[in-house]
Parts: C-alpha cells; structure tokens; sequence
C-alpha cells in the first residue's frame, strides 16, 4: 500500500457505537424506508442506492436531499417515497443544511426541547451536488464536527438537467456539454476529481470514509451502518450507475457496476481513523476495454485513447496499491 | 426588573438574540452586523446563552445551516450585511416558500461598487419580493424590540415566515444610545416556545419542499402571499401586545412625527428618520410646517395605512436610501410602493424623491433643510418639472 494512512494529523481517536452489521443479504431487514412510489429511469442505479441506505439506516434517520435526480424523480408531485423525514435543499447546500439540522438535534435535545434519540442524518447528494457547486458545502459539514453522513451518489454527471458532464464524468465520456467533435474528438479530455481522498486529506475531524457500489449490496449497507455509528462526520462515495447518462440497457445496471470494480474504474474500500483497507480485490484485473464497451457515452473512443483511460485506472490503483498483486479476496463485508 | 444599559443597535439585537434564547446561531464575517456575531459568540462561549454556535463557511451557509435547523424545530439566528446578503440570495425563496420563520438581520451595507463600509438599502431590499417580514429600526431600543416582535411575528401560526429585522450599519448599529433590556418574565409572557407543527422529527415523518407539476405550483405560491397578508393582520394585534408587556408606545405600520398640523412630511425608514424629526422640529422656526412618518414594516407593506396617511399632506418628501436602477421615474423601491399605495388614495399628494445616503454618506441637517425648501415649493407650484433628486449632485428646483 502506498500510504497506510489518509488524511491530516488526527489527534482524537474514532469513537464507534454498537451497531450491527447485516452478515448476508439473507439477514437484510425487510421493513424499507424507501418504498415504490417515485419515477426515476427504469434500471436507476442511484434509486436502489437510495433504498439500500434507507435499510441499513431505519427508521431513527433523516434524510436531505440536494436537487438532482433523487430530489426531482422522487417527489414529483409533491410526494415522495421516504417513510422517514426528508428535505430539499438547494443544488449548492446539502452539507449546510444538514450541518443545520445536526446542530439544531445537538441543541434541541441538551435543552430538553426533544426528548427522542439523536437521529442519523444523512444527505444524499448527486456528483454535481457534492463535487462541484455543492463542496464548500460539504467541506463545511465535514469540517465543523457535527454527527451526519454525507452520502455522494455518483453516476458521473449532472444527469437530472439532461447529462451534462462533471468533475466525476470519467475521461471519453460522452455527455451534452462534451459531445465528440474533430476539435475535441475525446469528448471529454480532463479526469475526474478524488472527491473522497479530497475529503480525508483536509477534514481532520472526518474518521470514516467508504466507497461503495451498488453493485455490492452488502458492503454499501453494512458501510452506512458502520458510517452512523462512527461519531463526528462520515463520508460515502457510491458509484451508481445511470442508463440513461450512460447509454446502456436498463437491467445491466448491476453488472456494469461490477465491471466498473472489476475493471478498477472504481475500487471498494474504506479509510477508518487514517487506515486504508480495500473491500473487494478481484483476482485478476480486467482491461477497461471491456468496461467501455458496455456503455454508448463510450462509443467514439480509439484505443490510442481508451489506452489513456486504461494508463489513468493503473496509475489510481498503484496509488491505493493494488497495482499486479496476488489476488486476495476479501468478503465483501465492511467492519 | 428590565435594566436601562447604553448600547449600540448590534449589541442591542445580540441582547435581544439572547432573550429570545435561540437554539441555533451561524455566523459569518462581515462588517457592520459581526458586532452583533462577537457578542452572541461571547455570550455562547461564557455560557450566558445555550445554543449551539456553528461557524458557516459563507453567507449562502449561514442561511442553509438556519434553514436546517429550523425546519428540525429549532429557533435560529443569523445576520449579515451588504454583499453577504446578496451572496445568500438563493435560499431566501425556499426559508419562506416552505415557512422555515428563520431570523437573519441585516445591518445595511452598500454593495460593490461603491465597496465603501457605507450604510445604504439596497441590500435589504434586494431582497424584498421573497416572502419575509422587512422593516427598519430606527435606535438601538428598535433593534432591540424587533428582534422580539420579529421572533413573535414570523412564528405565528398564522404567519411562518422568516424575517429580516433590518437596521442602518453604523448609523444604528455602531451608536449607542439608551436601552431597556427585558427581563425574563416579559419575554416569556410575550415570546412563547417555538413549536412548529411540522419538523423533520423521525416519530412523525413529512416532506419538505418537495418537486411538484407546474400545474401545482402556483397554489404553492398563493400560500406564501396568504402569510403575507395574514402577517399584515396579526402585526396590530402583536405590537399592541408588545406595548402592553414592555411599555413601549409603538404604532404598528407608521410612526408619525409632527404630522398634526404639516402640510409635507419626510417619509422614511430606519436611521435618517432621525434626523429629519430634529430638522421638523427646527424648521418650524422658519415657518416651514414640515412632519416625519416612519414607515416600520417595509413587508407586509401597510398599503391602506401609508396611503391613508399620507393623502393628508400637500407634499410627501420621500428619503430614498437604496437604488432600483432603472425604476419608474428613476426613483427607487420606496417611491414606488408609495406611488403605487397613493393611486387609489383620497387625495393625492405630491410626491419629491431624495436618493441620498447613498454609499453611507451622510445626509446633513442643511440638507434637510433644503428638502423641505423643495417640497415648499413644490407644494406652491402648479405643475412639478422634477421630482427625483440625486442629493447634493443637482439642485433641488422642482419647478
Ligand atoms: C443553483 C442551481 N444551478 C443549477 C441547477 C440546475 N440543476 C438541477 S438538477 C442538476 C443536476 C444535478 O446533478 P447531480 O448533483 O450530479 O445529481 P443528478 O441529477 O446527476 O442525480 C442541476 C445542475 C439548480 N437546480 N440550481
Ligand atoms: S437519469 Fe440516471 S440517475 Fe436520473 S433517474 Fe434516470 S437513471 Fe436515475
Ligand atoms: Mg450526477
């Protein structure tokens, strides 16, 4: 591993509760917080994030939700389908407002003025909401210590306003406001941002941090459960893919997701009080040729470029250090 | 027993903001309203006031941080001052459209450019059309029983509404002057508990501010201008009972000053109403029956009330602190709200605008002096050839 540890100088110790993890999908509670009712895309990989996060969470939770896919396909007509408390927010201030809501809880309940448990709150913030016009926001929230969860779904672009491209599109990808030209024949030239490593380097108050997948049900939820319990401010980074913005049918949600980790395009790990520990190492790395193949924003890329594409996935993973290892699988289990 | 302390207007309201005992502060820096901000911090970091103390990242975060926790249940405080308002703008809509009655004081300042430490409106009433309660203190005693009125007002069931309890930076909120701070019992019979009905609490879940049809959106809005007009009916009620509580001799919508037997008035809001009373009180001297009406709500406007008062009086000075470039007769905001109110008055007077103030210069006693010489002789005229004025860059021939 590159670097054992992520972050500034960390000087109090995490301080986890009692929680308790879900061991297989079998144990997986059946009362759901996030229930039918919504109209997102048919295949929406950020929904099923959503009601993952919802189970694992239950019913002590709050949830704020920035404008985006999850806020605008899920309340249409003025309802929603949270069986808990949710709030918009602006594009701009999901970690803000929940920064809010935590201090009010804080306040609320030292004063005797709310007599139940302190819930966990939890922002859901697309790509765009989070490391774009949402990160002053979300730094904010993470620096202040307040005890919440911010969640980022990523499907890697401003999907509600119609795929326009973000810090978190990948290089190639085909979006609106990146469309493949003879001038800029890559559609999208810049890499993404490393949102997560942006928030463990500068948030000294920030003790867990997780990537997930939907596509590794069991680790997302046991990684929101382990999240909550952690005191202070948490983070999670879920990759979701997205049929629509990325141009692939809608069943193959699930399995592109697995690719993606297959591939390393994404990588399942945490970093708890500054450790880094890799969730899911897959015995052997698959090209990201096969990744891109599955999905039409990828579709006018040469191999002189998907060549780039692969040369910035093996320099991500020599980073994390897990560049040609033996392969050791890990279960998919966080804590 | 309340205690009589001589404070400035941002002290004043910290001393208010205390009463009220908020749960929730966010702070950020800008000049004039910090000194509100380091005294609320004091008081949270010596344990006079048990609240928690959340430093925003930026205006825009003060006010989502509010937001938050008022919709959670809790009673908030903010403030902010010239372009921190403006940077705040985008959450103005969603605090009041979903009835979040968040307080964010505005001590004046001017925006850039100037880019001068200047009190002057504009600000403030950038911000006017978004559904919160605005008006104008006019001492420090003002900023300090505001902030209480306000708190009343906005958390009334009826009404649920944020509010911007503004007063002139420095003008108000850097000069002392005398202050009766309440006690406890008089808060406490004025005040009630903050209890909305709906909050983001787990044993009773709802949704706030979510998506609707276009078709839906409208009633949505209706909503918002129904507070408007209920507030409009409850501020009698609450002042008349603020009166009674502390003692104080408040009118609800318009403070009159030697208006009995004035033939003009200087109408106005905030700190510049002060001075003009000094210079009524003088020009009497010189023959000149001049008044001052204080407008005290700039929203709800008092319509029936401003356009009853004012139809009384020849000539209506009106002291434009703020800018609205480009609106009718070039004048600014106020103007035009007291334009408009006059349409349908009984009578209709004539009306002068003095744009001065501006960039938090100072409007001089001799300048008032030559206002009411206009508005003389605007009242002698026929017919007006001018009626907006830039103080102290034109003469003031309105015929
Ligand atoms: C201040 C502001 N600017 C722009 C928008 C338009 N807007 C609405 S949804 C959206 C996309 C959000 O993207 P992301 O956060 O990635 O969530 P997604 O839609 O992809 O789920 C944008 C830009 C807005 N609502 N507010
Ligand atoms: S565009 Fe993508 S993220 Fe949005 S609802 Fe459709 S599938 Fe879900
Ligand atoms: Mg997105």
């Amino acid at each position: 591993m590159a670097q054992a540890r992520l972050g500034a100088q960390k000087p109090d110790k995490i301080e986890i509760a009692d929680y308790e993890p879900i061991r297989s999908m079998r144990n997986v509670p059946t009362t759901e917080y996030y229930v039918p009712g919504h109209r997102t895309c048919g295949g929406c990989m950020p929904a099923l994030a959503y009601r993952l996060t919802a189970l694992a969470a239950g019913p002590n939770t709050v949830f704020a939700g920035p404008t985006g896919c999850m806020y605008v396909a899920n309340t249409s007509y003025l309802c929603g389908p949270w069986a808990v408390p949710w709030i918009h927010t602006q594009i701009t201030n999901g970690g803000a407002v929940i920064s809010g809501i935590a201090a009010a809880y804080k306040a609320m309940i030292r004063k005797g003025k709310y007599d139940g448990e302190y819930p966990n709150i939890i922002c859901f913030a697309g790509d765009g909401g989070s490391s774009d016009i949402g990160l002053q926001a979300l730094s904010g929230a993470m620096y202040r210590n307040h005890d919440l969860l911010f969640i980022t779904y990523d499907n890697e672009a401003y999907a509600n306003t119609g795929i326009q491209v973000s810090p978190m599109t990948p290089y190639g990808a085909y979006t609106t406001f990146t469309p493949p030209g003879k001038v800029v024949p890559d559609a999208k030239p810049l890499f993404p941002k490393d949102l997560l490593k942006m928030v463990a380097a500068g948030h000294p108050a920030v003790k867990y941090l997780a990537t997930a997948s939907v596509s590794y049900p069991l680790d997302l939820m046991n990684k929101v459960r382990k999240a909550l319990a952690v005191k202070g401010p948490t983070f999670m980074h879920i990759h979701a893919p997205c049929p629509k913005g990325w141009s692939f049918e809608a069943h193959r949600g699930p399995e592109i997701g697995k690719l993606a980790v297959e591939t390393g395009m994404w990588t399942l790990y945490e970093i708890e009080d500054g450790h880094v520990k890799v969730n899911v190492r897959p015995r052997k790395w698959r090209p990201v040729k096969d990744y891109v193949a599955t999905q039409g924003r990828f579709s006018h890329l040469t191999d002189e470029m998907i060549q780039r594409l692969q040369a910035f996935v093996d320099a991500k993973l020599a980073d994390l250090g897990l560049e040609a290892e033996p392969p050791t699988p890990v279960p998919p289990v966080a804590g | 027993m309340p205690r009589k302390v001589r404070i400035a207007g941002a002290k004043a309201t910290a001393e208010a903001v205390k009463a009220a005992n908020v749960d929730v502060i966010c702070s950020y820096p800008i000049r004039p309203y910090t000194g509100t901000m380091i005294e609320l911090a004091r008081m949270v970091a010596d344990g006079e006031l048990d609240a928690e103390f959340v430093h925003g990242e930026g205006e825009h975060a003060q006010l989502s941080v509010v937001l938050g926790a008022s919709a959670a249940g809790a009673r908030v405080f903010t403030g902010t001052s010239g372009v921190g308002a403006t940077y705040a703008f985008e959450l103005y809509s969603p605090i009041a459209g979903e009835f979040h009655p968040v307080q964010c004081m505005i001590a004046n300042r001017t925006l850039d450019p100037p880019g001068d430490f200047g009190s002057e409106h504009t600000d403030a009433l950038s911000a006017r059309d978004q559904g919160w309660l605005m008006g104008w203190a006019a001492s420090p005693q003002e900023a300090y029983d505001n902030t209480l009125i306000y708190y009343r007002l906005g958390e009334d069931p009826r009404v649920m509404l944020p509010q911007f309890p503004c007063q002139d930076g420095y003008f108000i909120s850097h000069i002392s002057g005398e202050v009766e701070l309440a006690d406890s019992d008089q808060v406490e019979e004025f005040l009630p508990p903050f209890n909305p009905r709906n909050k983001l609490d787990p044993r009773q879940p709802v949704l706030m501010g979510p998506q609707c049809r276009a078709d839906q959106g409208a009633a949505i809005e209706l909503g918002r201008a129904e507070a408007m007009v209920r507030a409009r009916e409850v501020i009698p009620s609450v002042i008349a009972d603020f009166n009674r509580v502390f003692g104080r001799n408040y009118s609800p919508f318009l403070q009159e000053y030697m208006t009995e037997d004035a033939d003009m008035v200087f109408f106005g809001q905030g700190a510049h109403t002060v001075p003009a009373r000094l210079a009524a009180e003088r020009l009497r001297k010189d023959g000149l029956k001049v008044g001052v009406v204080q407008l005290r709500f700039m929203r709800p406007f008092p319509t029936d009330e401003v356009a009853e008062a004012l139809s009384r009086f020849k000539v209506v000075g009106v002291l434009e602190i703020s800018n609205s470039f480009g609106a009718v007769y070039d004048s600014g905001p106020v103007t035009a709200e007291v334009l408009s109110a006059l349409y349908y008055a009984p009578a209709q007077p004539k009306v002068l605008t003095f744009l001065g103030g501006l960039g938090g210069e100072n409007i001089r006693l001799a300048d008032y002096y030559e206002m009411a010489r206009a508005m003389k002789a605007a009242a002698d005229a026929e017919r007006l050839k001018k009626r907006v004025f830039w103080l102290g860059f034109e003469p003031l021939h309105v015929a």
